[in-house]
């Protein structure tokens, strides 16, 4: 247990280093005068002059050693302090906390519909295997996962929006536009869970356990409620883990595409800006995100499975 | 008496080849049949046919009648009621067939639970007393994966007639446990076997004998003799059963022990050797010396180190303490291990003669000395064209013998060689291994958790645990 | 060894073998330059001359689309190829060496495992805009990990397994032992991670383009082709529909091809 929170505590702490690290790089790689740009992100391109980059210079100490640097910046992480955004001039921080609430609705949104799309006709699916739905259900997949997450958004959009204005189109602004980001997020993760969902309560159905439980006495759905969740459930968690960094992507993807007014927007839209405070901090909570999940999800195997437990 | 459980003339074909013919019996209450047969004689499709369980590429004529009713003229409902109330099935591979999950109490108490509808408590209650009358009063709280094989076993017994069935079918039940549990459990079934009837399938003629009742020999899916355990098992009257009896180690022929016991010289020595598993204590302080052409018998109960043991000696699991020095002077792969799965030995899906053309150019040997050991080992060499899963075991465990032999081996590590085989083929692979290891002068360390077998065909016997 | 394919995995290579050839064809045969503009053609439908029609700027859209499966295609084998070398040869030395290097590899791989692929990758084009070389390096960096993963499994299975044993204790060397037993058990599932790997190339190529902050226009690029194209929708829907067709049958025949997910 214990063991389970040091593994993906090592993987935050990695995740700020990495991404604090690729941040410091890329500001120094910045072209032009980082001071220059800096004083342009506070006082607007207009009102720039030499004066005002000297003044940043010298603040910053941009004269000292790049591994001094270096090491000032990681401190600064620590303290949470992620700088000022270069385009907008305001802290990072603030700016992430606003986007998050965003990202965590839309993410959780899709997470809700895609688990009520893939459980039901998973199941479905592997009670009757090979049947008509189950087949169905294989192409149906095949087909979205073939999709890029943003073409599905993109068909919504022009089918939902566009053509039968039933939704707005993008941005964010009420209940009514998360109904195609979700929507279009949800079809592509469910595209992949409900399969994995059908496969793991067909191999429970075909298992020896099963047969001798139902062989026992138990109606089938006796059997498949106290043997086949829980044995079921540990593959789909497993799995879950590995989904979550498509999940991540995708999020990433609908935000732009929508205009969703989240960290994946944020992301893509700094690194457009070349906003490298912004960059920094939208990588690193989207990277710490996927952390607490994973978190998350080893914590419910841990439950779900007694085996390997300490306390035994 | 009105019989529990009656066939007439059942058979069962996929497509046009027949896997079990025109069988016919009946049990009645406290009676107990146990069918002895090598395997893939059609037994274990018999139990399927009972329970309904056919796979639906099989054709079944003939009919069951399970309390007077045909079992044809059920529904599928009505055939899944008698499931565990009337009639009750025990898994070949306990393990498999427990829920990994399940602490051991409750996956008997659910059956009184869900099929008798008792209450939470008396169900866990029953449970208890279940357990307990089979050994298992500690062990209410364990997973699976904690339970020997003989344990899962008992537990897999107690769950499957807790729904108060009284017919019951057990499909080699006791399949790789060692003499004592495999006798408990053969003790369960003629206990159960006074309430109600039992139906028991092995090829194990020890666990007939101890169930009793009546036994039936089958061949090739065709009922050949049937009547009291005693008067088969002793006196039986086909040839076959005849075979089929000697096979046990039982009766093999005894060898001559010799007191004197002057072995060869040293081919390996083994000085204060410990080893310990997953916290257990497995041997220590354990000294053996092997001798050339000596042939020796390791015995003992399952998981107390037989084959931790021999890997040691052969160089592939490191000791916790103590050495192991071979003779100086003799190559590597002179030292060698026959394997308990004999497929376990060969590379996959290649042709065999290939990998026997690889070792014979590695070492540069002389290729006309293979026929010969084919021959000897009573091999048709065009068994070499195919890859080994389409050999059988027998065959292929010689085959691994005849691979090892062309390397001159002075030291052979055989790792419960016929466990897999059935009892004929054991009998006969055995006895070979045995003459060519004396013939080419190469010890042999004979594991099994038989003692009888390490009793008839090994000078010496080292007892672990 | 022979590798014996299932129908679905025949469609799907049918499927990439169509489109690789439309592609080498475009490249052989007709050779239109994607970024040659002719304004006045602007959406011209398709004919003769034009069979694919043009864009917003008159573009021939069968040159652009030769040139953007080109690139796609070209890129995904790239990365396939250096992320698989790299994965096989560190997890078969992981998964048969044990000991030291096994565990900084582990350490190293679920430390990288903590930033989404995409992320990543993102991270990495912000390092340099619009560069392909960065863009071939930030996705080889994220496919490696999963034949190392796989890799390393399969080859600890099979060190320990009896057949191998087996052999080792005959006197057969490493190379052989490879040859026999490694590589055999490897090839199915490397051929799935090979395919996945691919689309996942492939998509994450789109997807910085769509996102436009990969491959910089006017170059053909499949993702930022379907950007640009996107507000003309209703004007050219065929053209739009284009990039988007491609990119669904590369990502299919890739799927197919892969069969059953590793």
């Amino acid at each position: 247990m214990i063991h389970l929170f040091l593994k993906r505590l090592g993987q935050a702490a990695f995740v700020c280093w990495s991404v604090g690290t690729l941040g410091f790089a890329l500001m120094r790689l910045l072209p032009g005068d980082m001071a220059f740009r800096i004083a342009a992100g506070r006082y607007g391109y207009d009102q720039v002059n030499l004066a005002a980059a000297e003044a940043v210079r010298a603040e910053l100490g941009l004269d000292r050693p790049a591994w001094r640097l270096y090491l000032e910046w990681l401190f600064d992480l620590l303290r949470l302090d992620l700088g000022d955004s270069l385009v907008s001039g305001l802290p990072v921080l603030g700016e992430i906390l606003h986007l998050l609430g965003h990202t965590l609705l839309l993410a959780g949104a899709a997470m809700l519909i895609a688990i009520l799309i893939a459980v039901p006709v998973g199941l479905f699916a592997a009670f009757r295997a090979e049947g008509w739905f189950d087949r169905a259900a294989l192409v149906a997949s095949a087909f979205l996962r073939a999709q890029p997450v943003f073409v599905i958004g993109l068909l919504l959009l022009l089918i939902f929006a566009l053509e039968l204005r039933l939704f707005p189109v993008a941005g964010f602004d009420g209940a009514r536009y998360l109904v195609l980001p979700a929507i279009a997020l949800a079809l592509s993760m469910a595209a992949v869970s409900n399969r994995v969902v059908r496969h793991s309560a067909g191999a429970v159905i075909a298992s020896a356990f099963f047969a001798f439980a139902r062989v026992k006495g138990l109606s089938f759905a006796q059997a498949f409620v106290r043997h086949g969740l829980r044995n079921g459930a540990l593959p789909v968690l497993a799995f879950l883990g590995i989904q979550l960094a498509g999940a991540i992507e995708g999020i990433v993807m609908i935000e732009s595409l929508f205009s969703w007014p989240g960290l994946g927007h944020g992301l893509a839209h700094a690194v457009f800006n070349r906003d490298v405070p912004m960059i920094q901090g939208a990588a690193m909570t989207l990277g710490l995100i996927f952390v607490g999940l994973n978190l998350a999800v080893d914590l419910a195997c841990h439950l779900v499975d007694p085996r390997g437990r300490s306390d035994e | 008496m009105k019989p529990l459980l009656r066939i007439e003339n059942l058979s069962v074909y996929a497509g046009d080849r027949p896997l079990l013919e025109n069988l016919s019996l009946s049990l009645c209450r406290g009676e107990r049949l146990t069918i002895l047969g090598e395997t893939g004689a059609g037994k274990s499709i018999l139990i399927q046919a009972i329970m309904g369980l056919l796979p639906p590429s099989l054709r079944a004529s003939g009919s069951i009648q399970i309390d007077g009713r045909d079992l044809a003229t059920l529904s599928r409902r009505e055939l899944e009621c008698l499931w565990g109330r009337r009639l009750a099935m025990l898994p070949q591979e306990p393990w498999h067939a427990l829920d990994p999950l399940m602490r051991a109490g409750r996956q008997v108490a659910e059956v009184y639970a869900c099929v008798l509808r008792q209450d939470a408590e008396r169900a866990a209650a029953n449970a208890r007393r279940d357990l307990a009358g089979v050994g298992l009063e500690q062990a209410g709280d364990k997973l699976p994966g904690q339970l020997s094989g003989g344990m899962a076993q008992r537990l897999a017994f107690c769950a499957a007639t807790a729904g108060g069935a009284q017919i019951v079918l057990a499909d080699e039940p006791t399949k790789g446990l060692d003499a004592d549990r495999r006798d408990h459990i053969a003790e369960l079934l003629r206990r159960k076997g006074e309430e109600g009837c039992v139906l028991t399938i092995s090829h194990d003629l020890e666990v007939a004998r101890r169930i009793g009742g009546r036994v039936l020999v089958m061949r090739g899916g065709r009922p050949l003799e049937e009547g009291p355990a005693e008067q088969v098992l002793n006196a039986p009257t086909t040839d076959y059963s005849c075979r089929l009896i000697q096979a046990a180690p039982g009766h093999w022929p005894r060898i001559e022990r010799r007191a004197d016991g002057e072995p060869g010289p040293a081919v390996l020595e083994a000085r204060g050797l410990a080893k310990r598993h997953g916290g257990k204590r497995l041997f220590q302080g354990l000294d053996l010396r092997v001798g050339r052409g000596e042939i020796l018998g390791l015995v003992g109960d399952s998981g107390c180190g037989k084959s931790s043991l021999g890997d040691i000696l052969l160089g592939l699991l490191a000791p916790d303490a103590g050495q192991v020095a071979r003779a100086p002077g003799i190559a590597r792969h002179r030292y060698l291990k026959l394997y308990q799965d004999p497929p376990a030995a060969f590379a996959a899906d290649i042709p065999l003669g290939r990998l026997f053309a690889d070792l014979l150019r590695l070492h540069r040997l002389d290729a006309s000395r293979l026929p010969p050991l084919l021959e000897r080992l009573r091999l048709h060499p065009t068994l070499l064209e195919r890859p080994a899963h389409e050999v059988s075991g027998g065959e292929l465990q010689r085959l691994a013998i005849a691979r090892a032999l062309l390397l001159e081996p002075v030291f052979l590590f055989a790792d419960e060689p016929v466990s897999r085989l059935d009892p004929i083929t054991a009998r006969e692979v055995v006895q070979l291994l045995t003459s060519v290891a004396t013939e080419h002068r190469c010890a042999l360390l004979l594991v099994s958790h038989d003692p009888e077998l390490v009793e008839r065909v090994c000078k010496r016997t080292l007892r672990l645990g | 060894m022979r590798l014996r394919l299932k129908p679905g995995q025949r469609i799907g290579a049918a499927v990439l073998v169509g489109l690789a050839g439309f592609a080498v064809l475009e490249w052989l045969l007709n050779a239109g330059d994607p970024a040659a503009q002719d304004l006045a053609n602007a959406f011209a439908p398709p004919s003769l001359g034009e069979p694919l029609g043009t864009d917003q700027f008159g573009r021939s859209m069968l040159a652009r689309m030769g040139a953007a499966l080109r690139l796609s295609l070209l890129l995904s084998l790239l990365c396939v190829t250096t992320s698989a070398s790299l994965g096989i040869a560190l997890g078969v030395v992981a998964g048969w060496r044990r000991g030291l290097l096994d565990r900084v590899l582990s350490f190293f791989l679920n430390l990288l495992l903590a930033l989404p692929g995409l992320v990543l990758i993102l991270l990495f084009a912000g390092l340099a805009p619009g560069s392909l070389p960065m863009l071939y390096l930030a996705i080889s960096l994220v496919l490696w990990v999963e034949y190392f993963r796989v890799v390393r499994a399969i080859a600890r299975g099979v060190v320990a397994s009896p057949p191998m044993q087996a052999s080792r204790m005959l006197g057969f060397g490493r190379l052989y032992c490879f040859r026999r037993h490694l590589w055999p058990a490897m090839l199915a599932p490397l051929l799935s991670l090979a395919a996945f790997g691919a689309a996942g190339a492939i998509l994450a190529l789109a997807a910085l383009g769509f996102v436009s902050v990969g491959l910089k226009p006017p170059t053909a690029e499949l993702g930022l082709m379907m950007v640009e194209l996107f507000p003309y929708y209703s004007d050219a829907p065929w053209v739009l529909a284009q990039p988007v067709l491609a990119v669904f049958l590369l990502v299919l025949g890739l799927q197919l091809l892969a069969g059953k997910h590793p």
